[in-house]
């Protein structure tokens, strides 16, 4: 028995990489999912889908600049999905146009741009590693980037929180309140895109959204409280970042779709038995007569 | 209550206009501290408009808008559909975060806040809701939860728009005590209102827009003057009366 549990568990972290890759997975999952949350109550969900394909083209300049180097990669990244971001926030202000709506016609261009980018200089294995991650590729240069990005997103959004809060529930008044309140939008698409360039190299460009969201997404099942959804949401990244790599490893399968299934195995357990507005909630308010609540 | 200080809302040959079309033209008036001004008028009169302005949302076409209320301490109290009111947030926190003028944005809040947000959340019947989440309230108790961010605010200057829609009438009862306590504090309050009985029980003037102008009148003269019958029924957008 615990020979079993030390093959399957333990005994992978003997390597180096694998160590490495828990680390700034368990990262991540502290810096993404509560964006996630964010995104998903302000009905932003897929803005981080689009987000995610935005910084492709410039991760695919930092390779073909640099090859596989990390470092220039992510800078690439976050210069072109912040450009993106700016770009699609001007062009809703210019034409009245609504931001998703700039913003889904950035990504795709983009999308084409970067995989065009990568064919031109690399082979196929390069834009498999860039577009579904490589955790053989986590150096400890890369993780003291994903480290370092995690701790900032952590600190930033700790410092934004109750603008965020605010901007969430009521913008108007947060125009009112403060000279500042532009900022805290464009802070938080910034925070994202930070997050997603971090996560590429463990996830895959177009897997790191999935960390952000999905456990963002379950932990609607679990909490009707804002502490309680990123709690949760935290707690989940965490089980299906490790248990994801581990998978990969024992599996010798891609450690992004592995990771974002099992996170995804997650919100359909959630889906089914959470505590609000699952299947199971379903059932039981039927078996069982409402409380009157007096009130009105 | 409202002899001699000065007013610090002021409107001076007002231009306003939404895009390429002409809203309102030539609204003058001043808004006293401690004076509750009901806006009245059609749909489409130029109530919104007039609020963004107020606001300092809109920029006039000509004319100006004078507000010595610093904008900190200008609240604005939407209708309720355009909140977001699913956000998972509970009673007691969304009147705390009415504490922002004082507050700023970093800091926690300590004790003496806390008291001051339970102290409102009695005055409005509200404490025994104080942790139950807002996508759970009704629309009254919603009401004055909001009001109740607007208190801790310490609002000088507050505008409502319809603040008595889709709310019970135990909630209009309390929020009319509430604003009268808050106009005789010395709050300038400006409410945009539809019915004639809640008008008369908390208007001090009214500011009547139609046609593309504003009229001041008391209240009293909208049930006793002898144009009641055509304008009462105007006001309250029944009939379709010329337009801009």
């Amino acid at each position: 028995m615990w020979d079993l549990f030390n093959a399957w568990l333990i005994a992978p972290f003997d390597y180096g990489f694998m160590r490495r890759a828990v680390v700034g997975g368990l990262a991540l999952s502290l810096a993404a999912p509560p964006l996630g949350v964010f995104l998903v109550l302000r009905g932003m969900s897929l803005i981080g889908d689009a987000m995610a394909h935005a910084i492709l083209p410039g991760v695919a300049l930092g390779f073909l600049l640099a090859g596989f180097s990390l470092p220039v990669m992510s800078v690439g990244g976050v210069l072109f999905g912040l450009m993106v971001a700016l770009l699609a926030g001007a062009v809703s202000k210019m034409g009245g146009q609504r931001e998703d709506a700039a913003m889904a016609s950035f990504f795709i261009i983009s999308l084409a741009a970067g995989v065009m980018l990568i064919s031109l200089g690399g082979s196929s294995v390069d834009l498999t590693h860039v577009l579904f991650g490589s955790v053989l590729a986590i150096n400890s240069t890369a993780l003291l980037l994903i480290t370092g990005i995690s701790t900032l997103i952590v600190i930033t959004l700790a410092v934004i929180f109750r603008a965020l809060v605010v901007e969430c529930l009521d913008p108007l008044f947060l125009r009112g309140q403060s000279r500042h309140s532009g900022w805290v939008h464009s802070v938080f698409l910034g925070l994202l895109v930070l997050n997603l360039t971090a996560g590429f190299q463990t996830l895959g460009t177009l897997m790191a959204v999935g960390l952000m969201m999905l456990p963002a997404t379950s932990a609607r099942f679990w909490s009707k409280r804002l502490e309680g959804l990123i709690g949760i949401a935290v707690v989940l990244a965490m089980i299906a970042s490790t248990g994801g790599l581990l998978l990969s490893f024992h599996l010798d399968i891609p450690s992004g779709p592995s990771i974002i299934l099992l996170a995804g195995a997650g919100y359909f357990f959630s889906a089914l038995f959470g505590r609000y507005h699952s299947l199971a909630a379903k059932l039981r308010r039927k078996t069982t007569p409402l409380a009157v609540e007096q009130g009105y | 209550m409202k002899a001699t200080p000065p007013a610090r809302l002021q409107l001076h040959d007002l231009h306003l206009a939404q895009g390429q079309r002409s809203v309102l033209e030539h609204v003058d008036g001043s808004f006293q501290p401690g004076a509750i001004t009901a806006l009245i008028g059609a749909n489409g009169a130029g109530k919104s408009t007039l609020i963004q302005a107020l606001m300092g949302e809109l920029r006039p076409i000509n004319g100006e808008v004078v507000c010595t209320v610093p904008k900190k301490r200008r609240a604005w109290l939407p209708q309720q559909l355009a909140l977001d009111l699913t956000f998972p947030m509970s009673v007691e926190e969304l009147v705390m975060t009415g504490s922002w003028p004082s507050h700023g944005a970093m800091k926690g809040y300590c004790a003496a806040h806390y008291r001051k947000g339970r102290e409102i959340m009695a005055r409005l019947g509200i404490s025994n809701l104080a942790h139950r989440p807002l996508g759970e309230l009704s629309g009254g108790q919603r009401q004055r939860a909001l009001i109740g961010r607007t208190l801790m605010q310490e609002a000088e200057l507050l505008l409502l728009d319809e603040p008595f829609a889709n709310v019970d009438s135990e909630t209009v009862d309390i929020l009319i005590r509430i604003l009268r306590q808050m106009a005789d504090d010395g709050v300038t309050i400006i409410v945009v209102l539809h019915d004639m009985d809640h008008l008369q029980r908390l208007a001090d003037d009214v500011l009547m827009l139609s046609g593309g102008h504003g009229r001041w009148m008391a209240p009293s003269a909208l049930t006793h003057s002898p144009a009641t019958a055509q304008v009462v029924p105007f006001t309250l957008g029944e009939h379709h009366v010329g337009s801009v």
